[in-house]
Order: C-alpha cells, then structure tokens, then sequence
C-alpha cells in the first residue's frame, strides 16, 4: 500500500502543478520560444509515477528507489534535473528511515537541497536553488517534537517567501516584474505535495486508494508508444483534447494555452492522435519512442558507424531532419531527438547512450537547457561518458568537426571544448510575447536576433534579423560563418540570404545548410 | 674534391605522379615514366596521353571512377637502357613505396644495369617534382656522385608534402590513405589537410574554410622549418585558382629566405586519388 499511497500524493503534487502550469510556463521572462519550465517539471512529475505504476514495489526502501529513479531518468531541461536532484536526496533519506515522520521530513529536505545544489555548477540566488534552501533552513527551525502538519505549513510559508524574494535577486526578474518559474512551480509542486500528505493523514489509506483510481489506472501501462508533439491552432480546447487521449492510452498530459499546447500520452496506435491533433492545428516536433526498448537500441546500433576500438562515440541531441544528417555524416553514432521546446529526458540520453556498443562516449547536448539533463545521464551510466557542455547546434556541429574516432571519450572531450570555446552562436526566431531586453523592444511576431544569448534586432523581416546577425559577427571579428536553415514559411529563400551575405558582409566566408530545426528559421555560428 | 657529375651526362627520370609544372620534361636529361589511368576500358599513359585538364574534364562527366595502374618492369627496362646509351648516370625518383608498387618495379629493372640509382622518395606529387628540380640544380653546378646521392637521400628524409584536399572521398576509396582514414572531408564543407609521413598520407588537421586552413598551413610551416632556413617550395593546384598565390604569400612572408621554385598542376594518377578543388605545397630546407 506505500506504492500506491505514494503515487496518491505525488498526484496530488502532479495535479497542483498543471492546474498552474500555464501560469509556470508564463513566468518565462524570456521571449524565446524555449522548453517550458511548467512543462518540463510536469513531464518529470509523470515520470515518478510511470515509474511507480509499472514497478512491483512494496515497502517503503524499494519505493523510495523507485521515486529517485524515474525522476532522475524522466528530468527534462534545467528545472527538471534540480527537480530530480531533491527528490533523489529527499528519497535517500526516507528510504533508509522507512518511516515519515517530522524528523526524517527534515532531514530529508535537507539533503535534497544539498543534493540539487551539487547538480548545479555555479548556483545562482533567486532560482528553484534558493527556494529549496529556504525551505529547507526552515524545516530546521521546526521542532522534532511537532506534528507534520505543523512542518508543512511552517515550510510552505518559507518557499513562499522565498519565491517572492526571487524577483529581487535577479535583475531580469526583477525588470520583468516576475517571479522565477522554476522556484515557483516548485513551490506549487509542494503545496500539492502536502495536501496529499495531509489528506492522507486525515483519511487514512482508503483516501489515498480513492485518490488513485481517480487518477489514473494503477496497473502497468498496456500502451506501446509514447507519443508526444507541439500543436499550434486557434482556441485549441485542452480538456477536449485530455478526455479524447485519456480514452485511446494513458498517461495523457495536454499543457499549454489555446494556441499552442504540448501533448504527451500512451497509446497503441499514435496515428489515431495524430489525426485527431491535425484537426485543432498543425505540428511540430513529433515524437514515438517505442517503449519496448531493445527495439529501438537495435535500430541505433544498426544505423550508425562502427565505434573504433577503444574510441569514443558520439551522442548529440539534436533537432530538425538536416541537422541530424550532418550531425551522422560527421562520425555522430546516435542522435536524440530534441532541443528548443521540447528538452529531452536524462532516460532518453542514457537509452541513446546505452544503446551503443562503446565504453567511452561523448553526450553533447546542444542547447543550455539540456546540458545538465545529459550531464545527469552520463552520472547514471557506468561507461566513460563526457558531456562537452555545447549550448547551441552550430557549437555542437563545431564540436564534432574536432571528433577523433580514434580516441577516448576524454581527449575528445578535450578537442572539442577547445573547438567550441572560439565559436559565437546566433539564433533568429519569432517572438511569442512582447518584450523588452537587451535595450532592444520587441513585440510579439516580430522576428529576432539573437548572437550569443543578446537580442540584438527586432524586425518585421527576417532578411533585416539576419543582416544583423552577420554584422555582429563580422564586427566580433568572424571569418566562417554557417547557416543552418528551416526557410519554410519564413517568406526569404536560401539564395536571397546568400545575395545579402555577399552584400552585408563580403569578408565573411558563410556556407548554408538545410537543418530544418523547428521554431528557428535560421541559427548560424561563427568561427 | 672532382665534380664528376652534370647534366651532360647524368638523367633524371621521374614518374607521373610527380605532377609537373608544364615544360618541367621538355628539358634535356628530364624524362617522365607514365603510370596509366583507367576510364572503364579506356587507358590512357598519365601526362602522355591525356593532359590535366582533359582529365579532369573527364572525371566531372565519367560516369566510373578512374583506376590507375604503375609502369612495367620492362617499360622501366627500356627507358633505362636507352638512357644509359647515352648518359653514364640515371637518377630515378619514385612515389612512395607505401602508395604504389611503381618504385618496385623500377629496382627490378635496376637491377640487370649499372649506374641508375633508384630513390623510393616516400612522397608524392610535387615535392617528387621538386626534389628531381633540386638534384638538378647540384647536377647544374657539378657535384660527385656521392654528393648527389647523399642530396637526394637528405631530400627524402627531410622534405615537406602539404595538401589540401577537397574531398577524401577519392583517397579512401582507392585505399590510398593510412592515418588519416577516420577523417571525413567534404562533408559540411570540411578539406582536410593531409601531410606524408613515412611514405604515407595522413590527417594533419581538419578545417573548415580558406581562412582556418592558411592558419593551420601556418602552424605547419612554422613547426616543420625554421625561420632561418634555406628553403625552397613550390606549389601545385588541382583546378584550384585561387589557393596557391595566397600559399605562397603565406611562405613567403614567414620565410624570407625562402624561394619559390614552381607551381605545378595535378595530373591524372594523383587527380584520381585526390580529386578536383585540391591545392598543395611542397618544401625543403638545404
């Protein structure tokens, strides 16, 4: 019964976050089409309990290891793996106690907190880190002697502070007038936490057993495909959406608002949710894995070069069919399918990873908000696995040119930071809101242009968005540039952005290529 | 000490793949043994038959790859015999033992006559072209034989072979490539810089761009010579314009003393193996 009562109340946790996850996902200050933060700590919710739901755990020792393990495999982007990181501490602690009681309660977010701040390189104040630690400091204050209760209540009312606290802690909070999304769907993730635990206290076991089979089916998920994509649309009805999914599969998580929604679910047949999912829009960023697992490692083991013995293999996480391509021609043995809006969960990495038959393995992520998911796979792995920590495509394809087969996972990992740590990177996408930053307004739909992480344009024509970028590159003292482009819809041809290359920056040597990442009509880098 | 050799009575004899600049043969004592190129059922002798620019004029719109093939024992046999009718001493320097059977099948035939000295070079393309210009250089002013022998035996242990290859995918199916076989080149606008060691080409350095690549001839200068040094260099494209003037810009300005012999053009063996767009230079420090 621990099994079950624990997936009550992380349902319960689930439950609270996605009845704000739009306003988590808001929260993003940025203007960035971007992995959403309520999104990615929802996927990463889900995953606790498919885990839970497909174990045949008993005590309180096996659920606890239950609990850690797929939440570490599911974290999805930054928010995600810190998530992880506290449950994984929180989990050591009650797994050996096996018992909850208001001491173990404290202890065990204390380690949580020192768990997520060993996650995270250079912490930073006024993020999900300070949240924690708040709440954890707070636990302390609390006798052992008190109810728990008592320490829940003590401990919301510290993260809740602490969340408000945030948006004076870091300046481009503070300028956008918001609180940080990360530390407040944690926050949210508590109070559910603790309304599940307190409604389990009141009621007993018999409550949390109602609270299961309100939820979702208990047993193991019947369903092959995970299946999951963007759906883009005017006044996309979510609940409709659920209820239809939830009768094909489980596991059903539709978030978002009513022009774009993210839809995760299990089913048998993906092409009945697909073909009910083009009639509310179109999509984008469509993923099937199979569940079964070997099938899809044999797939990556055939497709894929032969490893050299003793050398390293790659893995990247990339999006759009042309940059994969690039990334398989230049030695990549197996490519993740992800990136920007939809960040890949540390069980994807580590199945890509798994999958290959070498001990020593390169992970390069490709996106910041993916760098600490794959660093979080390469530290449950038991092969030599170096993350070369690249933030963008280009950096990654710059990365890979530097790739010696021929060598270990280290020395490559060595040559190709080296590679990278010249390369200037830039993106050029539509806005989803209106903003101000970098000086620079920005209203929504207008295209922008980023170079390395700065807005540094805002147009109404991508043609101006992109001779920006060339020009900032050519001032930072470029000599090679490469285009990687998904033109379609963008109302500019290849060849037009040729002619203004030659014309804005005749110095510049820039080669294009077809990468059809979603979102992003272009992301260029310079070397 | 007597200058017993020169070039009135001593030949050189250089094959094909030495890619050389036009009128390089046209010279008395300077004579080039072809290796053959193969169209399908088509061959053609490399430089006789076929010039560079029909080659590659030929490899754009042939439908199969090439294959090349070395010369004959007795094709070496002929030439040599008709050349000791006429001069006391044959120099015969040779493409790499590790890429092609060619200097084999010169000391076969070397073997029944006296006097040519035959000199695996452990190179290819135009630094064999060179290193037959620089001995004729020492046969110009008078040297002995020993002097000769010992020049070219310094030339084969110290010279320096720089390509920039367009693509190896040529190379690595003719199975012409030893170190440098996990480099991809051509895709996503990659020419790799191949270097010879040993006899055998290998991957020097990976670069995308003209820019990167003169850095990276740049760092290869400056470790394999030194700023002092006596050295000589030409340059060979293969239907590549734009590249060897600005090598040998290049050179020259980190080398004041150096001096350049000539620029060369890929012929049909080499072409084969290395394909079009490639730009190479070759160096000795004297």
């Amino acid at each position: 019964m621990v099994r079950e009562a624990a997936i009550a109340v992380i349902e319960s946790a689930l439950a609270a976050l996605e009845a704000e996850r739009q306003y988590v996902n808001d929260l993003n200050v940025y203007p960035v089409p971007d992995g959403d933060t309520g999104t990615n700590l929802a996927l990463t919710v889900r995953a606790v309990i498919d885990e839970l739901e497909q174990s045949d755990v008993r005590d309180i020792p096996s659920v606890a290891a239950a609990v850690t393990k797929g939440s570490l495999m599911g974290a999805r982007g930054n928010s995600g793996v810190i998530l992880s990181q506290i449950v994984r501490g929180v989990c050591e602690v009650w797994g050996e106690a096996a018992s909850l009681d208001t001491a173990v309660f404290k202890r065990a977010l204390a380690e949580g907190q020192a768990a997520a701040y060993r996650a995270v390189r250079e912490p930073v104040e006024g993020t999900m880190l300070s949240v924690i630690r708040e709440m954890a400091a707070a636990a302390q204050a609390v006798p052992d002697s008190a109810g728990l209760e008592h320490l829940l209540t003590a401990i919301e009312a510290a993260g809740t502070v602490a969340v408000e606290k945030t948006m004076s802690q870091l300046p481009v909070l503070e300028k956008a007038g918001v609180v940080d999304a990360g530390g407040y769907g944690l926050l949210v993730l508590f109070r559910g936490l603790a309304a599940g635990i307190e409604e389990l206290l009141r009621g007993g076991l018999g409550a949390a057993a109602r609270l299961v089979s309100a939820a979702a089916p208990a047993e193991l998920s019947r369903f092959r495909y995970c299946t999951s994509f963007l759906l883009r649309g005017e006044g996309i009805d979510a609940a409709a959406l659920t209820e239809f999914l939830s009768g094909l599969g489980d596991s059903a998580l539709v978030v978002g608002d009513e022009r774009t929604v993210k839809v995760h679910v299990h089913v048998n047949d993906p092409g009945v949710v697909l073909s009910e999912a083009i009639r509310h829009g179109s999509l984008d960023a469509v993923e099937i894995n199979d569940m079964h697992a070997q099938t899809r490692e044999r797939d990556a083991r055939l497709g894929a070069p032969r490893p050299q013995a003793g050398g390293a293999v790659v893995v990247a996480v990339v999006a759009g069919e042309g940059n994969k391509r690039l990334f398989r021609e230049l030695g990549c043995h197996a490519v993740v399918d992800g990136g920007q809006s939809m960040n890949p969960s540390a069980a994807q990495i580590l199945a890509a990873v798994e999958g290959l038959d070498s001990e020593e393995v390169v992970v390069l992520p490709n996106n910041g908000n993916v760098i600490l998911t794959a660093e979080q796979a390469a530290g449950m792995c038991a092969r030599h696995v170096a993350v070369v920590p690249t933030r963008s495509i280009p950096a990654g394809l710059a990365a890979m040119v530097a790739f010696d087969p021929a060598l270990d996972a280290v020395a490559n990992a060595e040559a190709m930071e080296a590679a990278v740590a010249g390369v200037h990177d830039a993106e050029v996408t539509r806005a989803v809101r209106d903003s101000e930053l970098d000086g620079v307004t920005v209203r929504e739909g207008q295209v922008m242009a980023l170079v390395d992480g700065r807005l540094v344009a805002a147009s109404d024509d991508l043609r101006e968005a992109f001779a920006a970028v060339l020009r900032a590159f050519s001032e930072g003292g470029a000599e090679l540039v490469t285009v990687l482009t998904a033109l379609n819809g963008s109302g500019a041809t290849r060849e037009e952005l040729a002619e203004l290359a030659a014309r804005v920056a005749p110095d510049l040597e820039v080669t294009f290529h077809e990468g059809g990442q979603p979102l992003y009509p272009i992301l260029a880098s310079a070397e | 000490m007597t200058a017993s050799l020169s070039l009135d009575n001593t030949a050189i004899v250089l094959d094909s793949t030495c890619d050389p600049p036009d009128g390089f043969f046209d010279r008395p004592g300077m004579h080039m043994i072809p290796l053959r190129v193969h169209f399908g059922d088509e061959t053609f002798r490399d430089g006789v038959d076929l010039t560079y620019q029909e080659f590659f004029a030929r490899l754009g719109r042939s439908p199969v790859l090439p294959t090349t093939s070395q010369p004959t024992v007795t094709e070496f046999s002929e030439l040599y015999s008709r050349l000791r009718e006429q001069y006391a001493h044959v120099f015969s320097l040779h493409i790499s033992g590790e890429m092609s059977g060619t200097v084999r099948a010169a000391r076969q035939a070397a073997e029944a006559i006296d006097n040519v000295h035959v000199y695996d070079l452990r190179t290819v393309t135009t630094a064999l072209a060179l290193g037959g210009e620089r001995l004729r250089a020492r046969l110009a002013e008078g040297c002995t034989l020993d002097q000769a022998k010992a020049y070219v035996e310094h030339y084969r242990d110290h010279s320096q072979l720089l390509i920039h290859a367009a693509t190896l995918e040529y190379l690595r199916r003719g199975g012409r490539i030893g170190r440098a076989a996990a480099y991809v080149g051509g895709v996503f606008d990659i020419k790799p810089l191949i270097d010879c060691q040993d006899g055998v080409l290998g991957g020097y350095a990976k670069v995308r761009g003209l820019k990167k690549a003169l850095a990276a001839m740049e760092r290869f200068i400056e470790e394999r010579t030194r700023p002092d040094d006596d050295l000589y260099f030409c340059t060979i494209d293969a239907v590549n314009d734009e590249e060897p003037p600005l090598i040998r810009e290049l050179i020259e300005r980190l080398r004041p003393r150096a001096r350049f012999v000539f620029h060369g053009h890929v012929a049909a063996v080499v072409g084969t193996h290395i394909g079009p767009g490639a730009a190479a230079f070759a160096m000795i420090a004297e």
